[in-house]
């Protein structure tokens, strides 16, 4: 595994500029400018509440901001709407698995690939004659994360595992240029954890970009290129991992000074 | 092409079996007992009688049919749904009737004196327009909210159709409805009409059919199940519910404009909340998120009336309450047990 | 100044100032054209929105106890104005047309039963278990049970002899009030260390005045009316209870999502207004003619005695209703449970009981808020649901979930539906208070006092 030597600043990736958010008084974010690279494994680390889940929902339009800018490549944007987040190159997955759940397996990622216009939609058939490749995706990624068996079933009806698998894989469908990952590993047994660091790995080969969301510092360790750390709302550094996790702020934020 | 799923015998078998696992029996002898219960009417009380109920039905259908890809597949429960069929009836009557009040004392309304199939797509798009409307402000709400600002169109709906009296004559009604003539060929046989309404019934059905079985169709479940994430796909859930709002409304106004013209006569007492209520029923006794489930709540609907006449002691005039209480009833039992509706696919 | 012109930069908050500006406009142009008919407006939208506000205060006290839509609550308001003309209408229709109804007594006098039944069982089951054993408790309370229905049931089919028939039920109540009420003064405010002399003072007055109160009762056949609105509240109250208690609870544990729930309670409502058609025939009714029905001329505005008296109602039901939510301990248990029922469940509460509690409570306001409506107008079938919108638009005016905001949002939306309907005709009046919803669900949606 080789590791690049990443500064910040040489790379234009996804950048935010004094990003906050409020929720009721209490800062959620607070004046947060830092820079996500546009290659390798990036992973967002900080303490419980530390503002970094809020951070990926701000990004893909889940939230509305406040206050701030965030610029993706080279536009910038006062206001990102959710629907706009696949054409900013950007898919996500969620820390509270949210699947459509009354609806396949086989359904879950075909809604994914299937036609953005709406009067074309209307006749777009792809299980059909139509999106033979549609179907080839899907049947690609369910084969990968290993839910082929299943795609009949109800996604309310799996696992705990298999539910968080099918939510990588639904972004995975979508082909973009950055999956944000809201805390892939939580709750996984080793062998799942295991399939996800795979995904992860084969996505940073093909050239993709991952962030994803860990208190699993093993892992942060094994996976990411790059780290960012936040500490209570606030963007405290980021660099390369082995860099990072040594200094004695990071050991503070965890630790609880 | 053996890679896709869809089309292997095995497979297909094989979900053959676990759909019919899955819905269990309950679906199925509803069905039976239902189509049982029409033929056993049919024979009791002749094919006069068979062929009116028929047409009520086929209206009752397009509607809940109609409102099924509001309620079910899209996940808004609107109970507002009666209001665009009232417009579609009032469309009907307004355009068609050339009955002149002027001698009757009460207020007299333009006369247009049009075709019925000239009226009808006025109705449509009538319908469609106000859903419009409707619908760009509706949009932003959801759930309970989402139910009582929907209350709150039937009920504009239904005090426009009551107190706009230069339009529609308030509470006399428009009469003398035309029933619809193609070329020399007036349909106006009980029997004609039922055919029409049936030809309606199966484009309605079909329309539907092909929507929910499209990439839109499981786009508007994906926005039923979880809007925020298909917001985070790329989807404008906005326009996505608009759209099938709008095609729902006009279903609705279709199938007032056929109810106009077969009851030749219109008042505001056919789109009281009441009825909206009792549709919503419908569609949920039926099954949500399925287009067959929705025929059979109108025909159970339609049957239930009859089947009223069997209790004893009920006096004939009670007839609809009783059928309102059994329905009340069933709601009730259904949300307990059974939360998709008899033949349904998407639980509340 | 700035702050003024930073809300205003956000353009659904120049909109709703734009609009609250225009009704403000309209209303004060209206006062100005004509005084009198403007304070004759106010007047009836204060008395139309003390009724809302009825509604809306126990709609909300639910609504923010379960977070799930009750429908039946509209059905209850229907049953506050129907029991009273069930009980009256020799009165009203001069005995031409008969409603008493041995099926609907009985039904009513089952429901009764069971909640005492119910009743019983929390209040003493497990604290008296260990003394008189569980058999004796089970007997003794099914055989008070069937006493009590058989009572409700023996209230309802004499209607005529409501004033006798009630009075020894009234005296016990007021006797036991006495007691009570007595007793707590004493400790609390006056801090008296004289226990015994007052308790068995209070005692022999407390039954004086029960017994003083009941031949009084029993002697002036004018309180029929009044007693059958308390009768005609306590059964809608009942049926609310029981409801909760008997359906609601495994409802609940099954349901998905409050859609579910407010599925079912339209079921409900469905059946109890067919029902209701049924036993009443669907034209409307009047109420018989209440105390204060001469009208005083004030400052060229004609005012109904008993408009006043619906408003006072609605403000000391308010009183009420605050003094119990804020400073009782089952104040607080219910709002625990509005916060968050899973947490109140391991604290240690009963939230069974107390929400079956606050079905009772709320469906009472419902049938007084119907009943007085329906003798202000006429009695309908469809009126329970009409009443049930209104006071949710209320409520959603007043910001949801709160209950100054209930009865703030109650005469608020009397009012603009009174002043809407100036330059329209009166049908409009439903038109008004849906435009009024959805433009404050637009502009203005946690409505004017949001719950914290």
């Amino acid at each position: 595994m080789t590791h690049h030597h990443i500064d910040p600043s040489e790379y234009f990736g996804i950048q935010t500029i004094g990003l906050t958010k409020q929720f009721g008084g209490v800062k959620a974010l607070d004046n947060v400018t830092l820079t996500i690279p546009i290659f390798g494994i990036t992973s967002v680390v900080g303490p419980n509440g530390s503002g970094k889940s809020t951070l990926v929902n701000l990004l893909t339009g889940v939230l509305p901001y406040d206050q701030g800018i965030v610029k993706i490549e080279t536009n910038s944007f006062e206001v990102i709407h959710a629907y706009e987040t696949p054409g900013h190159g950007i898919t996500r997955t969620f820390q509270e698995v949210r699947l459509f759940d009354q609806m396949t397996v086989w359904d879950n990622l075909m809604v994914v690939l299937t036609n953005r216009k709406l009067w074309a939609s209307m006749i777009e058939r792809s299980n059909g004659r139509q999106g033979a490749d549609h179907r080839e995706k899907t049947e690609e990624i369910l084969k990968k994360v290993g839910m082929w068996e299943k795609r009949d079933s109800m996604a309310e009806d799996l696992s705990y595992g298999q539910r968080k698998l099918l939510e990588i894989g639904r972004a995975m469908a979508l082909e973009v240029q950055v999956y944000i990952l809201d805390e892939p590993f939580a709750g996984l047994f080793p062998q799942m954890l295991e399939r996800v660091k795979d995904l992860l790995r084969e996505l940073r080969a093909s050239g993709r970009t991952v962030v994803f969301i860990s208190h699993n510092m093993d892992i942060v360790r094994e996976l990411s290129d790059q780290i960012i750390v936040l500490e209570s709302g606030k963007f405290l550094m980021s660099g390369e991992v082995d860099k990072i996790l040594n200094q004695p702020e990071v050991i503070r934020a965890y630790l609880g000074t | 092409m053996n890679s896709s799923p869809a089309t292997t015998n095995a497979s297909l078998m094989a979900r053959g079996m676990t759909a019919l696992r899955e819905k269990g029996d309950i679906e199925l002898y509803a069905n039976v007992f239902v189509i049982a219960w029409a033929v056993i009417i049919t024979l009791w009380q002749g094919t006069g009688f068979a062929v009116t109920l028929g047409t009520v039905f086929c209206i009752w259908a397009i509607l809940s049919v109609s409102l099924n890809l509001v309620v079910g597949y899209t996940g808004l429960l609107s109970v507002g749904h009666i209001g665009f069929f009232g417009i579609g009836a009032y469309g009907m009557a307004i355009l068609t009737s050339d009955t002149s009040y002027e001698l009757l004392r009460t207020e007299s309304i333009a006369q247009f004196g049009w075709p019925f199939f000239a009226a009808l797509p006025v109705c449509v798009i009538a319908a469609g327009a106000v859903a419009l409307a409707v619908g760009a402000v509706f949009n932003r709400f959801r759930d309970d909210i989402y139910v009582l600002v929907s209350f709150g169109f039937a009920i504009i709906a239904f005090n426009v159709f009551l107190s706009w009296r230069g339009l529609t004559r308030g509470a006399y009604g428009i009469r003398d409805v035309a029933r619809p003539k193609i070329g020399s060929w007036e349909v106006s046989g009980e029997l004609d009409f039922l055919i029409l309404c049936a030809v309606f019934l199966l484009i309605v059905v079909g329309i539907s059919w092909f929507l929910v079985s499209s990439s839109f169709g499981r786009v508007l479940k994906a926005i039923r199940e979880d809007e925020q994430v298909a917001q985070v796909f790329g989807y404008r859930t906005t326009f996505y519910k608009l759209a099938i709002w709008v095609i729902s409304a006009m279903m609705a106004g279709l199938a007032g404009g056929l109810f106009g013209s077969f009851t030749t006569f219109v008042d505001p007492n056919s789109f009281i909340l009441l009825e909206s209520m009792l549709l919503v029923s419908i569609v949920i006794l039926g099954g949500l998120a399925s287009i067959r489930g929705s025929l059979l709540g109108a025909l159970a609907f339609v049957l239930l009336e009859e089947g009223m006449r069997f209790i004893p002691f009920l006096p004939s005039e009670f007839v609809g309450q009783a059928r309102q209480v059994v329905l009340g009833v069933l709601l009730v039992l259904l949300m307990l047990f059974r939360p998709q509706g008899l033949a349904g696919r998407y639980k509340l | 100044m700035t702050n003024a012109r930073a809300y205003l930069a956000n353009r659904s908050n120049l909109l709703a100032s734009v609009l609250v500006a225009l009704v403000v406009a309209y209303i004060g142009w209206k006062v100005t054209e004509s005084p009198e008919q403007a304070l004759q407006f106010a007047f009836n939208g204060m008395s139309v929105g003390a009724v809302y506000a009825l509604v809306a205060m126990g709609f909300t006290i639910v609504y923010s106890t379960v977070w799930f839509f009750d429908m039946y609550y509209g059905a209850a308001a229907a049953l506050g104005a129907y029991g009273v003309f069930y009980l009256r209408s020799s009165e009203t229709l001069g005995g031409l047309y008969e409603v008493n109804n041995p099926v609907v007594n009985g039904i009513f006098a089952l429901v009764v039963a069971g909640v005492v039944l119910w009743a019983l069982h929390t209040a003493f089951y497990y604290r008296l278990r260990s003394r008189f054993g569980e058999k004796t408790l089970r007997i003794g309370g099914v055989i008070l049970a069937v006493c009590a229905g058989a009572y409700a049931g023996a209230v309802l089919t004499f209607p005529s002899n409501l004033h006798i028939t009630l009075a020894p039920t009234i005296a016990i109540i007021a006797a036991i009030a006495i007691v009570v009420c007595g007793r707590a003064l004493n400790t609390r405010i006056f801090r008296s260390n004289l226990q015994k002399v007052p308790t068995i003072a209070l005692t022999i007055g407390g039954i004086a005045v029960g017994v003083g109160l009941g031949i009084w009762l029993a002697d002036s056949p004018g309180s029929k009316l009044y007693l059958s609105w308390g009768v005609s509240c306590f059964i809608a109250g009942s049926v609310s209870l029981a409801l909760y208690r008997g359906l609601y609870v495994y409802m609940r544990q099954r349901a998905r999502s409050p859609l579910v729930m407010l599925v079912a309670t339209l079921g409900i409502l469905l059946a109890f207004s067919a029902l209701i058609v049924m036993v009443f025939e669907p034209t409307p009714r009047p109420l018989p003619e209440p105390f204060g029905n001469e009208t005083w001329k004030v400052a060229g505005a004609s005012i109904k005695g008993f408009n006043v008296f619906t408003i006072a109602v609605a403000c000391v039901g308010f009183v009420g209703l605050l003094w119990l939510l804020k400073m009782t301990t089952f104040g607080r248990t219910v709002r625990a449970i509005g916060d968050d029922e899973e947490v109140a469940k391991v604290v240690g509460i009963n939230t069974t009981v107390i929400i079956a509690i606050v079905f009772f409570i709320g469906a009472v306001f419902a049938a007084l808020g119907g009943l007085l409506s329906g003798h202000d107008t006429a009695i309908q079938p469809r009126m329970g649901l009409l009443l049930l919108l209104k006071g949710w638009i209320a409520s959603v005016v007043g910001g949801i979930g709160n209950l100054q905001g209930a009865i703030l949002g109650g005469f608020i939306l009397g009012m603009i539906e009174q002043f809407g309907i100036w330059d329209l005709a009166g049908e409009w009046r439903d038109v008004v208070s849906f435009v009024v919803l959805i433009l404050f669900l637009s502009f203005w949606p946690t409505g004017i006092l949001p719950r914290k």
